[in-house]
C-alpha cells in the first residue's frame, strides 16, 4: 500500500526544523515503525527515531501521531491509509527534543529515580526460599508491572505541562507497584515521597495517561491507589490530601461540595483570609451559592451508600497488603522455647 | 575518557546482573550500553526461567542437568551445566526477594510449568512477561547499586595492551564523538545476532556487536554454527509467541487439522525440544500440509479465562501482529531464527582467552546449551553467569591491581575510522546489504542445511563483506543521534558474524541439535563431539576445535 505521512524534523546542528511529507510503499501489515524504517532506508537516512523490539515491550518508540502519544510499533497504518488520512508524526511532549523524533528521556528517568524505584527489603530478614504470597495479593500490582517506561503517559500529562517537576504518571505508577507490594517495608517513609509537593495530589485527574497508555497500566488509577494508601495511613498534612478530604466529607455530609468550606479547610482559616478578595469576586460573578440556604442533596442516602461502598473496596485492597507475605513453613523461625 | 575497575558492555539481564555483582564486591563499575537498560532484548523473553525448585512436582538439579545435556545433543559442557542447574534455585529466590512478581501456586510458592524437553514442570514464570518483569527488577537493583550507566553509548573496539584487555572505545550516540573507556576488566554482555536472519524473533538491536569486537581482537568464538529456530513465531514480522502456550496445553496442527507432532516425537508431542519441533513444522510445510507457509498453534480449547490469565501477552501480540484472537481461532505460526547458542568462548567463570576480558549471556558460549537450548534456560544462564562474571571480574581486579595501560592513541584510531565512514560520499546504502544478508541466511543457512547451500551462502556473505569494505553511504552527516552511522557499523558486525556462522556450519559434516544437514543426517560422535572455534585470521575466518567436557552422561541416542 502507499502511505503518506508528515514528519516533524528537527536538526539541532543546523537548527533546521519543519514538517516534511513522505510517500512510500509499505506492506499491508506495516506499522508506523515499519513505515519510518522505509523512509529511513529508502528516502532519507538522516531521519532519527528510537526503536528496538518492534513488539511493544522495550518502550523505545514512543512518539506522537496526530498529536496523541503512541508506540510506533503497535500502530497499524492500514486503517489510516483506508481512511485517506495523512498523519502528522512528531516527538513526544513534555520532554526536550534532541533530534527529529528523539526526545531527551533524562528528566523522565530522574523522576523514576526520585520515587525510590526498588523494593525496600527492610532489615534483610528474607526467608531462604521464596516469600509465600497469594496470587490475589500479587494481582494488586500486576497492572503496574506491565509498564514498559515508554513515556507515552508523560507525553500527554496536563499537570506536567504546568509543573515540570510533577513526579508524573509513569513514576507514580511505579510507586504504586511498591506501595502495594506485600514484601515492601518502605512504610510511611516511602509514602512521604509521594505525598508532598509535585506528588500524587498534583494530578489533575484528566485521565489522558490512562487513555494513551499502550500497555493498559492505567497510571491515573495507580495514582489514586497511592493517594488512598496515604489517606489510610492518616497522613493528611499535605494541602492536596486535605483538599481531597473536604470533597469526601462534604459529599458525605450533604451530598454536595460545600465550596465555602473548601478553601479554609484546605489551607487553614488564617491563610483563607487572604483569599477573601478573590471570594468576593466570585460572589459578584455568581459563582458562590448562598451559604445560608440549607444545602443538602435530595437522595443523600444514596450518596452515602456509594461513599461507604468505595471505602469498603479500598479497605479490602489494603487488607491484602497489610496481611503481608508469609514465611515458608521450612524457614519459619523456631517457636519460643518453653522454660518450664 | 572515563575510568572504572569493571566495565560491562550491554545492559540486558546478563550485563545488569554482572554489574550488580561486581558492585557488591566493592568494584567501581561502569555500564556501557547502546540502549537504555530497560530497552534490552531480555525483556522480550516471555515464557519463563528454569530452576529445579520442585514446587509443581518432584524435581532436582541433577534431573535439570540431565535434560539440559540431552537437549544440547551432548555438545554442552557438563560441568558448566551442573553449575547452572545447582546454583539456579538460589538465583531465582534472590530475584523473588528483589521483588520479581512470579506467578504463584495455591500455597503461595513460585508457580512452575512444563517446557519443551525439560522432563519436569520446572519453568518459573510471571504470566507470559517473565523477561520483562526480570529485566525491570534488575534495573531497579542497578539504580539502587549506584553503578554509572553510559546510556546510548555504542561500543566500537576493544582496546588491548599487549595481551591484556584494558578497555574499549565507544561512540556517544546522543552527543556524537568517540569516548575512551578505560577498565581493568571488561565484561561483554551484548546479546545475540538474530538480525542476520530474515524473520527473526530478535530485536533490531541484536546484531552481534560484542562477539564481533572480541573476534576482531583475536578472541575465539565457539559453536557459532548453532542457531536455534523457535517453533512459534508470527508470519508477518517474526514476533515470538511463547513456548508457554504449549506448556499450558496448546496444540500444533497442520493444514488438515492434525496434531502432527506425535509423528515426530511420539512421547513428548508438542513439548519436544525446539529443534525437533521446528524441523517437524518445516517438514509439514515443505510437504504441502501447511497453511500459507505456516502451521497452526491452537489454544482455543484452553478457554478465555486461562488464556487471559496466563497468556495475556501472547493474545495481545497475536491480535496486534496477526489480527487473530487465539480465544476464537488458531494462530498461524512458523519457525523463526531465535537464539544463538554460540558466542565468545569462555570457561565456567566467564573468562575468555584474553586476560581481563569476560563474556556472559547470549554473547558468550560457556557452553551450557550445546547444539540446542531448552526453553527457559537462557534467562537462567543470564543470571547465573552474569553473577559469576561480575564476581570473577571484580575479584581479578582486586588481586591483579592495575593491569595494563590504555594507549591514548586508541581513541584517535577509532575516531579516524568513524570519520572516514562519515566522509564517504559514494557507495551503497546499508539497508540493501542488510536485506541481502538476511535473505541469504534465511534461504541457505536455515533449519535444513546442505553443503551446496552453505557454500552458496559463504560466497554471498564474502561478496557482501567486500561490498561493505568498499564503503557505504551514510546520509546522516551530523553527530547528534546519528542512527544511520550506528546501523552501518552494526551491519559490519553482522557480516563478520554471519561469516563465522556459515564457515562453522560448512565444516561440521554431521547433524546435531539445531545444525541439521540433509547431506549428513546422522550425529557423528566419533568426529564431531567437539566444539568449533572460529577465530580472526587476517580478516578471514579460521577454524579450530576443542573437546567437550563430559562428566556423568555418556552420549546416547536422543529421542522425545
Amino acid at each position: 500500500m502507499e502511505v503518506t505521512l508528515k514528519i516533524h524534523r528537527y536538526n539541532p546542528e543546523t537548527e533546521h526544523s519543519g514538517l516534511e511529507t513522505y510517500t512510500v510503499q509499505a506492506d499491508e501489515t506495516a506499522t508506523l515503525l515499519d513505515v519510518l524504517d522505509v523512509v529511513k532506508d529508502e528516502v532519507d537516512g538522516s531521519l532519527s527515531y528510537r526503536k528496538s523490539c518492534r513488539m511493544a515491550v522495550c518502550g523505545s518508540c514512543g512518539m506522537r501521531m496526530n498529536g496523541a502519544a503512541v508506540l510506533a510499533c503497535k500502530t497499524p497504518m492500514k486503517p489510516l491509509v483506508d481512511r485517506g488520512e495523512v498523519p502528522v508524526i512528531s516527538p513526544m511532549g513534555n520532554l526536550p527534543v534532541i533530534k527529529d523524533l528523539v526526545v531527551d528521556m533524562g528528566p523522565f528517568w530522574e523522576k523514576f529515580r526520585a520515587i525510590k524505584p526498588y523494593l525496600d527489603e527492610g532489615s534483610g530478614d528474607a526467608p531462604v526460599k521464596e516469600w509465600r504470597i497469594q496470587q490475589e495479593q500479587l494481582d494488586q500490582i500486576m497492572k503496574e508491572a506491565l509498564c514498559i517506561q515508554c513515556g507515552c503517559c508523560v507525553s500527554e500529562c496536563n499537570s506536567m505541562e504546568a509543573d515540570p517537576d510533577f513526579l508524573g504518571p509513569a513514576a507514580l505508577a511505579k510507586a504504586a507497584r511498591f506501595v502495594y507490594d506485600v514484601r515492601d517495608r518502605g512504610g510511611k517513609g516511602r509514602l512521604e515521597r509521594y505525598n508532598g509537593y509535585h506528588g500524587v495530589w498534583d494530578c489533575t485527574r484528566c485521565y489522558f495517561c490512562n487513555e494513551r497508555c499502550p500497555k493498559g497500566v492505567d497510571p491515573r488509577d495507580a495514582i489514586a491507589k497511592v493517594g488512598a494508601r496515604i489517606f489510610q495511613e492518616g497522613m493528611r498534612s499535605d494541602k492536596g490530601a486535605r483538599h481531597a478530604k473536604v470533597f469526601v466529607d462534604s459529599s458525605h455530609k450533604t451530598g454536595y461540595l460545600l465550596e465555602t468550606n473548601l478553601v479554609p479547610e484546605t489551607v487553614g482559616a488564617l491563610a483563607a483570609i487572604k483569599e477573601i478578595p478573590f471570594a468576593m469576586k466570585m460572589v459578584r460573578a455568581g459563582k458562590v451559592p448562598n451559604p445560608l440556604k440549607p444545602h443538602k442533596a435530595g437522595k443523600l442516602d444514596e450518596v452515602r451508600r456509594l461513599n461507604t461502598l468505595v471505602g469498603e473496596q479500598e479497605k479490602q485492597a489494603l487488607e491484602a497488603v497489610h496481611r503481608g507475605p508469609a514465611w515458608p513453613a521450612e524457614d519459619a523461625p523456631p517457636p519460643p522455647e518453653d522454660d518450664e | 575518557m572515563v575510568r572504572h575497575d569493571v566495565v560491562v558492555v550491554g545492559a540486558g539481564m546478563a550485563g545488569m546482573r554482572a554489574a550488580i555483582e561486581a558492585a557488591r564486591y566493592g568494584a567501581d563499575v561502569g555500564v556501557v550500553s547502546k540502549l537504555h537498560p530497560t530497552r534490552s532484548h531480555s525483556g522480550a523473553a516471555e515464557g519463563g526461567i528454569n530452576a529445579a525448585l520442585g514446587n509443581a512436582g518432584e524435581d532436582s538439579p541433577d534431573k535439570h542437568a540431565f535434560f539440559t545435556v540431552k537437549g544440547s545433543d551432548y555438545l554442552g559442557d557438563q560441568d558448566a551445566i551442573q553449575v547452572m542447574c545447582e546454583e539456579g534455585p538460589g538465583d531465582i529466590y534472590e530475584l523473588e526477594h528483589m521483588g520479581a512478581v512470579f506467578s504463584r501456586t495455591e500455597d503461595g510458592r513460585i508457580a512452575q510449568r512444563p517446557f519443551g524437553a525439560g522432563g519436569a514442570p520446572r519453568t518459573c514464570y510471571a504470566a507470559d512477561i517473565t523477561g520483562h518483569v526480570l529485566l525491570h527488577v534488575l534495573y531497579e537493583q542497578l539504580v539502587k547499586s549506584g553503578v554509572t550507566v553510559y546510556e546510548e553509548w555504542f561500543a566500537l573496539d576493544l582496546v588491548v595492551d599487549g595481551e591484556r584487555c584494558v578497555g574499549l572505545t565507544a561512540w556517544d550516540l546522543v552527543r556524537g564523538g568517540v569516548q575512551g573507556v578505560e577498565a581493568r576488566a571488561v565484561i561483554l554482555a551484548t546479546g545475540g545476532l538474530g538480525r542476520i536472519y530474515r524473520g527473526t524473533t530478535n530485536a533490531y538491536a541484536c546484531t552481534g556487536d560484542g562477539m564481533s569486537m572480541a573476534w576482531r581482537a583475536g578472541v575465539p568464538l565457539k559453536d557459532m554454527e548453532f542457531m536455534q529456530f523457535h517453533p512459534t513465531t508470527l508470519k508477518a514480522n517474526g514476533v515470538l509467541i511463547t513456548e508457554g502456550c504449549r506448556g499450558e496445553g496448546g496444540y500444533l496442527r497442520n493444514g488438515q487439522g492434525e496434531r502432527f507432532m506425535f509423528t515426530y516425537a511420539p512421547n513428548a508431542g508438542e513439548l519436544a525440544s525446539r529443534d525437533v519441533v521446528s524441523r517437524a513444522e518445516q517438514t509439514e510445510i515443505d510437504e504441502g500440509r501447511g497453511v500459507d507457509g505456516c502451521v497452526l498453534l491452537d489454544l482455543t480449547h484452553l478457554g478465555a479465562k486461562r488464556i487471559n490469565e496466563r497468556l495475556h501477552g501472547s493474545r495481545e501480540l497475536s491480535l496486534d501482529y496477526a489480527g487473530v484472537d487465539p480465544i476464537d481461532e488458531p494462530i498461524p505460526v512458523r519457525p523463526g531464527a531465535h537464539y544463538h547458542m554460540g558466542g565468545v568462548d569462555t570457561d565456567m567463570w566467564c573468562r575468555t582467552s584474553m586476560p581481563g576480558l569476560y563474556a556472559a549471556g547470549e554473547a558468550a558460549c560457556v557452553s551450557v546449551h550445546g547444539a540446542n537450548r531448552l526453553g527457559g534456560n537462557s534467562l537462567l544462564e543470564t543470571v547465573v553467569f552474569g553473577r559469576r562474571s561480575g564476581a570473577a571480574a571484580a575479584q581479578e581486579v582486586r588481586e591483579n591491581g592495575l593491569g595494563g595501560v590504555f594507549p591514548p592513541a586508541a581513541v584517535r584510531v577509532t575516531e579516524r575510522r568513524i570519520k572516514s565512514m562519515l566522509d564517504l560520499e559514494r557507495g551503497e546504502r546499508p539497508a540493501a546489504l542488510r536485506q541481502e544478508l538476511a535473505d541469504t541466511m534465511y534461504d541457505n543457512v536455515g533449519i535444513f542445511r546442505s553443503a551446496e547451500k552453505l557454500e552458496l551462502a559463504k560466497q554471498r556473505v564474502g561478496e557482501l563483506r567486500e561490498r561493505y569494505a568498499r564503503g557505504l553511504t551514510i546520509q546522516d552527516k551530523g553527530r547528534t543521534f546519528n542512527s544511520d552511522l550506528i546501523q552501518a557499523i552494526e551491519l559490519g558486525s553482522m557480516l563478520e558474524m554471519a561469516d563465522c556462522l556459515v564457515t562453522g556450519a560448512i565444516a561440521r559434516t554431521e547433524s546435531r541439535g539445531a545444525h541439521s544437514r540433509l547431506d549428513y543426517p546422522e550425529r557423528d560422535d566419533e568426529n564431531w563431539l567437539r566444539h568449533t572455534l572460529t577465530y580472526y585470521d587476517n580478516g578471514e575466518v579460521g577454524l579450530d576445535y576443542k573437546p567437550v567436557t563430559i562428566t556423568e552422561h555418556e552420549p546416547a541416542v536422543r529421542s522425545y
